[in-house]
């Protein structure tokens, strides 16, 4: 029997029992789904962590000076307590690490954990939940903001603890209804006043954080209200992200010294770079790439064992059928392929049905959570290959069962 | 002219736990192409068992069984299938239709399994039901038919790839007598184009309307004569 013939056959009894059909292929459709956005939602996060997010947490080409590592989800408990003997990152520290790096573009320092969250009102509105930072002016180039408004923070700002703030977008859209004459006005940040000197471009929002919700004080200005944060942070950008590998040597070296720090002893302070985040990341995501393929196979096995039954099961059914065919002249392998190519097309359906709705959920998920979401290309080759395979491993059984009836036993079956 | 068919001490027995059934016991006989045969016997005398072996759907436990000079004996199950596709038509007392298929589909089936495709596969299926005079019945399924009308699809279907024998075990036995008589006609036509038929039936009329009658009793040959009144 031609291919095309058994085809035309599994279709055919494909769609007689549409109902059972799709029960049959449900296991399969549900993994395969349950594969491709988790891939998909994995993958969007990926990106999203390596590009936008830390370029927006630390900057790009930019390594900093910390009190404790970036990664601290991954700190156990003597770590964390060895860290906070450290002594806190200082502006001393900060005009240290630009001497010793003088290609560097941009030295900074910012306010780091706890960051403060203040409430912000001009005239009749307020805003609360307002993330605040205090910086030195060069931040503002290592974040790489523009100005929609105004101007930026200026080293007499910071030197003079004058009673400025820049806006972030966001924080301007909403206190002013024309975000762009905010410049010169007068808010109040938890009480205090300050004058509006810029309002910063937007940067976008991802993962339902949204980066325009915070407002830049003068550094001095804000530990002056808010006092020295437990993890001030040097951030220093560099012109290529070649030459962040030298620049952190020579941070550290010089770090050492200022510290007086003797040879062999530990650092009491970390140099860190956006990789560490990263890392941080992919060693999370790494732990749930093993977890996947696991709860696929258990999925796609429990799947291809009802498909195995429900074709068991339409061999019994159809036993007179196959007799029938086999006094005809059907030889075994003419109705293996019969039943074979009929549990081929429901596994292959149902995993196109799988990366359809896997697809369908993964668009979903990125439109209307804030979780990114990208497909790619192998998971839904993969997935449809493990489809398809267990459909070929699972249907052998029963199409080779049905292909060794005896046909006079099977013709005479009711 | 060498027989079509050879049997010589053809045996079968059936083991059902400790208990051995010997359906046929030695049986030996010749049928020559073109003949027109009746096997009769009494229920339980061994005639299904004798079909099924002549149609190659079983294989004796002993004897030997030579169809068209080739001994189909000790073949294997897929040797077998394809003896059955070229040389047997084997129709049904409960004509075997797929149910959900067209007469024109039914009728198609050996030649799928004999690899003949496309068009020329319906054209071969429509001139079959042609010959048995339901060209005009090609689109129906078997619950559109009457029985007489689905026994005559049977039998297109089992002559559609022109096979040596035409079998058939008792294929007037769930039909009335009017009907019997239609399918009776078409099996004495097809005869008479020179087609070898072999039927089992226990209605003395039809053996009546056959060449020769073989009577199984017990599992042996009994007699074996010549029908006189029906030579014309
Ligand atoms: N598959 C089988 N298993 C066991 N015994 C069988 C089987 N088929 C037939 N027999 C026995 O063989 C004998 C002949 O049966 P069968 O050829 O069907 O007779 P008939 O068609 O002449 O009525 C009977 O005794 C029957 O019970
Ligand atoms: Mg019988």
């Amino acid at each position: 029997m031609p291919l095309s013939e058994a085809l035309r056959l599994a279709l055919q009894a494909i769609w007689t029992s549409k109902l059972r059909s799709f029960f049959t292929l449900l296991g399969i459709l549900v993994s395969v789904a349950f594969l491709i956005v988790v891939v998909a939602i994995i993958q969007g996060m990926n990106s999203y962590v390596s590009g936008t997010l830390t370029a927006s947490m630390i900057g790009i080409n930019t390594f900093q000076v910390r009190r404790g590592p970036i990664s601290v989800g991954l700190l156990d408990d003597e770590q964390v307590r060895m860290i906070a003997k450290r002594p806190l990152v200082t502006v001393e520290d900060a005009e240290t690490v630009a001497e010793a790096v003088p290609e560097a573009i941009a030295v900074a320092l910012q306010s780091g954990w706890p960051t403060p969250v203040a409430e912000i009102r001009f005239r009749d509105r307020t805003m609360i939940n307002v993330t605040v930072f205090g910086i030195t002016a060069p931040y503002q180039a290592v974040q790489d903001y523009t100005y929609l408004a105004g101007s930026p923070l200026t080293d007499q700002d910071v030197n003079g603890r004058r009673p400025v703030v820049a806006l972030g977008h966001e924080i301007a859209d909403k206190l002013f209804d024309n975000p762009l004459s905010a410049v010169g006005r007068r808010v109040r940040l938890d009480g205090r006043e300050l004058t509006v000197k810029g309002v910063i471009a937007p940067k976008g929002r991802l993962l339902g954080q949204s980066f325009d919700s915070f407002v830049l004080l003068p550094f001095s200005t804000f530990e002056a209200a808010y006092g020295r944060r437990k993890t001030t942070v040097v951030s220093v950008k560099m012109p290529t992200a070649d030459a962040i590998e030298a620049g952190m040597s020579r941070a550290e070296e010089a770090m050492r010294v200022a510290h007086r720090l003797r040879p062999g002893e530990e650092n009491d302070f970390t140099v860190d770079k956006a990789d560490a985040f990263v890392a941080f990341w992919k060693q999370l995501t790494s732990m749930l790439f093993t977890a996947i393929p696991a709860v696929v196979a258990i999925g796609v096995v429990v799947g291809g064992i009802v498909i195995m039954n429900i074709m068991l099961m339409t061999v019994n059914e159809r036993t007179r059928e196959i007799g029938l065919r086999k006094s005809l002249g059907a030889t075994r392998a003419d109705i293996r392929r019969q039943f074979l190519v009929e549990a081929l097309v429901l596994t292959a359906a149902g995993g196109a049905l799988g990366v359809l709705s896997g697809w369908a959920l993964a668009f979903g998920v990125s439109t209307f959570t804030p979780l990114p979401a990208r497909i790619t290309l192998w998971s839904v080759a993969l997935a449809l290959a493990v489809g398809t395979g267990a459909g070929t491993l699972f249907g052998v059984y029963p199409a080779s069962r049905a292909s060794r009836l005896d046909p006079i036993a099977a013709l005479r079956v009711e | 002219m060498s027989a079509l068919i050879r049997i010589r001490d053809l045996g079968r027995e059936y083991r059902m736990g400790d208990e051995r059934i010997l359906a046929l016991r030695g049986v030996t006989l010749d049928i020559h192409r073109n003949e027109y045969l009746a096997i009769m016997g009494p229920s339980g005398s061994g005639k299904s068992t004798m079909m099924n072996l002549l149609g190659c759907l079983d294989t004796p436990t002993a004897g030997e069984y030579w169809l068209n000079g080739e001994e189909v004996s000790r073949l294997t199950d897929d040797a077998l299938a394809r003896v059955r596709n070229r040389e047997i038509g084997f129709v049904f007392q409960t004509f075997n239709l797929l149910p959900r298929a067209t007469s024109l589909h039914n009728v198609e089936l050996p030649l799928v399994y004999a690899g003949v495709r496309g068009r020329e596969r319906r054209e071969r299926a429509a001139a079959a039901l042609d010959q048995v005079g339901l060209g005009h019945r090609m689109d129906h399924r078997p619950s559109e038919l009457s029985g007489g009308q689905r026994q005559r699809v049977a039998i297109a279907r089992a002559l559609v790839n022109q096979p040596s024998i035409l079998l058939a075990d008792e294929p007037t036995g769930n039909l009335d007598s009017v009907t019997s008589d239609e399918i009776m006609r078409v099996f004495t036509q097809l005869h008479a184009g020179g087609q070898t038929v072999i039927m089992v039936t226990h209605e003395p009329d039809i053996a009546a309307r056959t060449e020769r009658v073989v009577v199984l009793r017990d599992g042996q040959v009994e007699s074996d004569r010549v029908n006189r009144g029906a030579a014309a």
